[in-house]
């Protein structure tokens, strides 16, 4: 049965958040709670849930609109309504008799073959179908979704034994695709994967903090960045996902795990932590937690707390060695060191690291879903038994002998052998149980460029980018610069593309499997030009870009872009000039080059008004399309989402959305194979812009912004410029076409303008500085 | 032999902020169809003898465009023979359809006029969909293009009034607009629109609750260092409006019920920084025309773009605030720029009325720097 009605049942924080993200996905859902005693409004709780998801940030919705596909009711009056539903996801009270009394209810109402699921994150599924009849059992499992749901990619799946696999496997299909999460089957024990590691960790680094008398900010930098674990490490995290958490995963653990598992030995109390709840500090939905910040005196100051007296002081950046020893030599390098950084790490990663050894298959089937659900629950860069084979599963056990410690089985085994992972004619296997060799599976439909590393040598590539085969004639451009920036040696990789492509393949895909499609130009290259003044290179940086992209855009093949994650200015541009684009939903693409003070100029100025210009929506006449491009460019919207993009135009409502990321290298190679037939490169577009009349409007919008202080004096340098690229300059008039040269050639000029006044080197430096753009 | 022009029927729309009221779906010219049509069954004038349907509109493109007037006539059912114009005198243009009527009566070219006035600003932007300018003019002379909210600006700095002033303005517009619909004052005026549907009966843009702690804490809108804030600004209004406009011979020989008699009329120009000054030319050259002193006026309707400019306007030419915009004015009900003309006249006639007065005055500013006034006196 294919889901096409859901229903979510609890409208707080999680189900809420579960809702939303189905009805992202285009999914109707009915999102009901109980009755309010005594309330007017009967279905008060989820109209509530829904009024705040649309006012919160990160927005639990891709767009607005997504909201209307939530039905608010309540448990009462609507709960005949759930006869229509196909899935029923159940968020309410961790109570497992609240739970058992609704699916009792629940049994009356819904329809046969639909599947009942369990968001629980504590109680175990045996306990949840006791004395529910048969049906029931065989339409349940526990689908553990992590917060919040839209951007948390993991979804643990647990099936009971009477669970029909069927179901198991639509939800699993389900989640992956239309949801776009990755799915880890669970077995039925406490915490299931991610959190009965995860706990752990933090309460192992928590522990060993305070024995060791480190600083929170030390213990941060630490459990971070140098082991490829949020920079949030393990303090900053406990802010965030609120301090009065932790006592109830603690509490749950406990009562569920057996006494003898390693994780009761952790369990101590933490006085502090009693305080700071007590005291409202519940982290950053509180008053603060581990740090908090400080606005006395008008500043924002973060400050951090003294774990041994409970005060507040500016929080330190502290400075060891053997942090900046894993800068060089990693997660390795950082445990083998002997400061006090290393120690902890050690102290802690040791324990949790074997304490996953030991897990499995008692909680998994294999080692590759433990690691999803580290990488994906907790957003580790590596799950536990990658970070082992980083750490070398051989030292480890050395290590661990060496101190008279237990070496857990799966982790002799893997000493003896080749690690964790290991590669075998180009493709990648991981250590089963029995201490063998089987490949990683990758579902159906699933393409990672991390693959096809292992196959061969790439077809071409230098220091910023390369270029893979990724089988049926299709080529992916892959750039792997730091933020994946724009530079003239990725420009010499794009014009590689356009010969090899042509020569002997059929279609280009720009993809990377970083975080970020791209940040933009790299604007490290263009101060220092500017600095030397050298101003014809940063000249040619320019027209160089405009041919490369102009060149992509009439390339004799089918381009396709794939975005996922941050595609800005240069980034963007690179989308605009591609003739479609297979987009992940989490993509956030804007053109934001005025926030460095120049104008778009590798063709984003021309793309985006040769788009605004034939958008039918549009009213009719030269001025709505250059208003609309001022607005968007001038403003430098970023959209938060695919679908915002689509609003914006910076997708154009033909390109596709891609849910689960690791989808999309495959979706967009099967886009670009699409195109191929009968492919012709698109003709170039005349524009009609209105010439010195649009830009006598557009200053006069300017000119108002400024006395409201919605725009600063650099901000009036910088739009004036874009306005005179937007409306044609100073020859056009809308009664006669202007070409996208033409345009072309304006973006240049106003770019060169522009990069030569100090306010927009003073932007230029700043961001390369803080990150952040000026407002001078 | 000059013949007496009468106000014989006034009605509008209820007026909703743009984009977010309950209007922002209704087609402009629709909307001002409904409200002619709720003229002609509440004045009971045989649409026959109508020689003219005169529409103002301040921005008549989009839904507004196309000489609306005709459209609305023929979405209205009028019959075939009545004619249809559009006028634009931006916020004025209404007033200046009645001014139009009114000289066409007298020059015997016509016994009864529609004048109404329309404008969606959710459907159809201030400025238009297609603002080009003359870069040429823009250049040499700024002010030809200047916004409304810097002229407010203006007027407030040249003629030192101070935000709580302005502020005190709005509560009492608020305040009296909100006595007025809670008191059923407003219900005669008003014609229940369908919109897609669903019946509109009453104001939206009235807050009730309106209060001088809540306004002094709002931010300037227009300028960081200015006065005027969006509660002493008019809100950006969705809203049609509509008068009868007749002869006085034909009004009595066809038992219509006058409201109110033209007794003069007049435009003016003045500075466009300071447009919102524009009623006070205006008023003053229809007061001499009309024989009279701003002592003489019972009533006034003196629209309220900003409570800068009404204000600043009242200060000059001497206007007792207590006979002014008795049910409140455009700052607590909206200003639906082509519409407002023809509401502040025919409220004016009917104030004239139903407070039993002699003479009447509604007046408004315009942008690019005019005036526009009407003298009424009791039927």
């Amino acid at each position: 049965m294919a889901i096409s009605q859901a229903a979510v049942i609890g409208a707080g924080v999680m189900g809420a958040g579960i809702a939303a993200h189905l009805a992202n996905a285009g999914v109707p859902v009915l999102l009901l709670d109980i009755v309010p005693k005594g309330a007017e409004n009967r279905s008060a709780l989820a109209e509530g849930a829904i009024a705040k998801m649309l006012k919160a940030d990160p927005a639990p919705f891709m767009w607005p609109r997504a909201a209307q596909l939530v039905t608010p009711g309540n448990l009462e009056d609507d709960f005949d309504e759930l006869v229509h539903c196909d899935w029923i996801v159940e968020a309410v009270l961790e109570d497992p008799e609240v739970k058992r009394d609704l699916y009792h209810r629940l049994e009356e109402v819904r329809k046969d073959g639909s599947i009942v699921s369990s968001n629980t994150s504590t109680l175990p599924l045996k306990l949840l179908t006791e004395g529910l009849p048969a049906r029931f059992a065989a339409d349940f499992m526990i689908t553990h979704f992590f917060n919040p749901p839209r951007y948390m990619a993991l979804l643990e799946l647990v099936a009971g034994e009477k669970t029909r696999p069927e179901a198991v496997a639509e939800i699993a299909a389900f989640g992956d695709r239309v949801l776009g999460k990755g799915i880890v089957h669970c077995h039925d024990t406490p915490g299931f994967v991610a959190n009965r590691i995860g706990t752990f960790w933090l309460q192992c680094a928590v522990v060993e903090t305070l024995e060791r008398g480190l600083t929170v900010e030390e213990a941060d930098a630490v459990m971070g960045r140098p082991l490829g674990i949020p920079k949030t490490g393990v303090f900053a995290l406990l802010d965030l996902v609120g301090l009065d958490l932790m006592p109830k995963v603690d509490a749950s653990l406990a009562a569920t795990l057996p006494k003898d598992d390693a994780y009761q030995a952790l369990r101590r109390p933490f006085p502090l932590l009693e305080k700071l709840i007590a005291e409202g500090y519940t982290g950053r939905k509180g008053k603060g937690g581990f740090y908090r910040l400080n606005k006395a005196n008008g500043a924002r100051v973060k400050e951090a707390i003294d774990l041994a007296t409970g005060d507040y002081a500016p929080a330190a950046r502290p400075s060891l060695a053997s942090v900046s020893a894993a800068r060089r030599g990693g997660a390795k390098a950082l445990v083998a060191h002997a400061d006090k950084g290393g120690a902890f790490a050690w102290a802690v990663m040791s324990q949790t690291l074997a304490y996953a050894a030991s897990l499995v298959p008692e909680i998994a089937d294999d080692i590759p879903s433990v690691d999803r659900a580290l990488c994906l629950g907790y957003n580790w860069k590596f799950g536990p038994f990658e970070l082992l084979d980083k750490l070398g599963a051989k030292d480890v056990a050395a290590r661990l002998t060496e101190e008279g410690r237990a070496v857990p089985p799966l982790l002799e085994k893997a000493a003896a052998a080749e690690g964790f992972y290991r590669v075998k004619d180009g493709r990648l296997q991981h250590l089963t149980v029995a201490g063998d060799y089987a490949d990683v599976r990758r579902s159906e439909g699933v393409l990672l460029l991390a693959d096809v590393k292992l196959k061969g040598p790439p077809l071409a590539r230098n220091g910023s980018a390369s270029l893979w085969d990724i089988g049926d004639g299709v080529v992916c451009l892959e750039v792997h610069t730091k933020l994946n920036t724009i530079d003239p040696e990725v420009f010499k990789i794009i014009g590689k593309a356009l010969e090899i492509v042509a020569k002997d393949h059929k279609a280009l895909v720009v993809y990377n499997e970083a975080s970020h499609f791209s940040a933009g130009a790299n604007l490290g290259l263009a101060m220092f030009a500017a600095n030397v003044g050298a101003w014809p290179a940063i000249e040619d940086m320019v027209s160089e870009g405009q041919k490369v992209y102009a060149a992509l855009k009439r390339a004799p093949f089918p381009v396709v872009a794939a975005p996922s994650g941050l595609a800005l200015g240069g980034g963007c541009e690179i989308l605009l000039a591609s003739d479609a684009v297979q987009a992940h939903a989490e993509s956030y693409i804007g053109l934001v080059e005025v926030g460095v003070g120049v104008v778009p100029a590798w063709g984003g100025c021309k793309e985006l008004l040769s788009r605004y210009s034939r958008d039918p929506r549009r009213p009719k006449g030269p001025m709505p399309p250059v208003a609309a491009a001022f607005e968007t460019i001038g403003m430098a919207k970023v959209a938060k989402s695919a679908f915002e993009a689509k609003e914006l135009g910076f997708l154009r409502s033909s390109d596709l959305v891609t849910f689960n990321r690791e989808r999309l290298l495959a979706d967009a190679k099967q886009k670009a194979l699409s195109l191929v037939e009968g492919y012709q490169p698109p003709e170039p577009v005349e524009l009609f812009l209105p010439g010195p009349s649009g830009k006598a409007s557009l200053a006069y919008a300017l000119r108002d912004l400024f006395a409201k202080g919605q725009a600063t004096e650099h901000d009036m340098v910088v739009a004036t410029e874009l306005a005179e690229v937007l409306t044609g300059g100073a020859k056009a008039d809308f009664t006669e076409p202007t070409s996208e040269d033409a345009v072309l050639k304006m973006e240049r000029a106003a770019f060169m303008r522009l990069v030569k006044t100090p306010g927009t080197l003073a932007r230029v430096e700043h961001m390369l500085e803080t990150g952040k753009p000026l407002r001078n | 032999m000059e013949k007496n022009v009468v106000i014989a029927g006034y009605v509008r729309s209820p007026f909703h902020f743009a984009h977010k009221g309950e209007m922002v779906k209704l087609r402009p010219d629709e909307m001002a169809a409904q409200v002619v049509r709720g003229l002609l069954e509440r004045s009971g004038i045989d649409p026959k003898d109508i020689e003219d349907l005169i529409v103002g509109c301040a921005f008549p493109e989009g839904e507004q465009g196309l000489n609306v007037a005709r459209l609305i006539g023929f979405l209205a059912e009028l019959p075939i023979s009545v004619a249809g114009t559009t006028v634009n005198r931006f916020c004025g243009s209404s007033m200046q359809a009645i001014h139009m009527a009114a000289g066409s009566i007298q020059m015997n070219a016509g016994e009864a006029f529609i004048c109404a006035g329309i404008e969606s600003m959710s459907r159809v932007p201030m400025a238009g969909f297609n603002p080009l300018l003359h870069p040429g003019l823009a250049e040499r002379f700024p002010a030809a293009y200047i916004s409304m909210g810097e002229t407010a600006e203006n007027v407030a700095r040249r003629h030192q009034i101070t935000r709580q002033r302005q502020e005190e303005l709005a509560v009492i517009s608020h305040r009296k607009a909100a006595a007025a619909r809670a008191e059923g004052r407003l219900s005669d005026e008003i014609i229940p629109v369908d919109v897609k549907g669903s019946e509109v009966t009453a104001d939206g843009c009235i807050r009730p609750d309106t209060s001088a702690e809540g306004l002094a804490g709002l931010k300037p809108a227009f300028a960081t260092d200015g006065s005027v804030t969006a509660a002493t600004s008019s809100p950006l209004t969705d809203g049609a409006s509509a008068v009868l406009v007749t002869s006085e011979d034909y009004a009595k020989t066809h038992g219509l019920k006058p409201l109110a008699k033209l007794r003069a009329i007049a435009v003016a120009g003045c500075d466009p920084e300071v447009m919102g000054m524009g009623p006070v030319a205006a008023t003053r050259k229809a007061l001499e025309r009309a024989g009279l002193a701003v002592g003489d006026l019972d009533i006034v309707e003196l629209n309220e773009a900003f409570a800068a400019q009404a204000l600043a306007c009242a200060d000059e030419l001497g206007l007792d605030l207590d006979k002014t915009n008795l049910d409140g004015g455009a700052l607590a009900l909206g200003h639906p720029l082509g519409a407002t003309g023809a509401r502040i006249t025919g409220k004016a006639a009917a104030l004239l009325q139903r407070e039993g007065k002699e003479f009447a005055l509604s007046t408004q500013c315009i942008g690019g720097g005019q005036g526009i006034a009407t003298i009424l006196e009791a039927a």
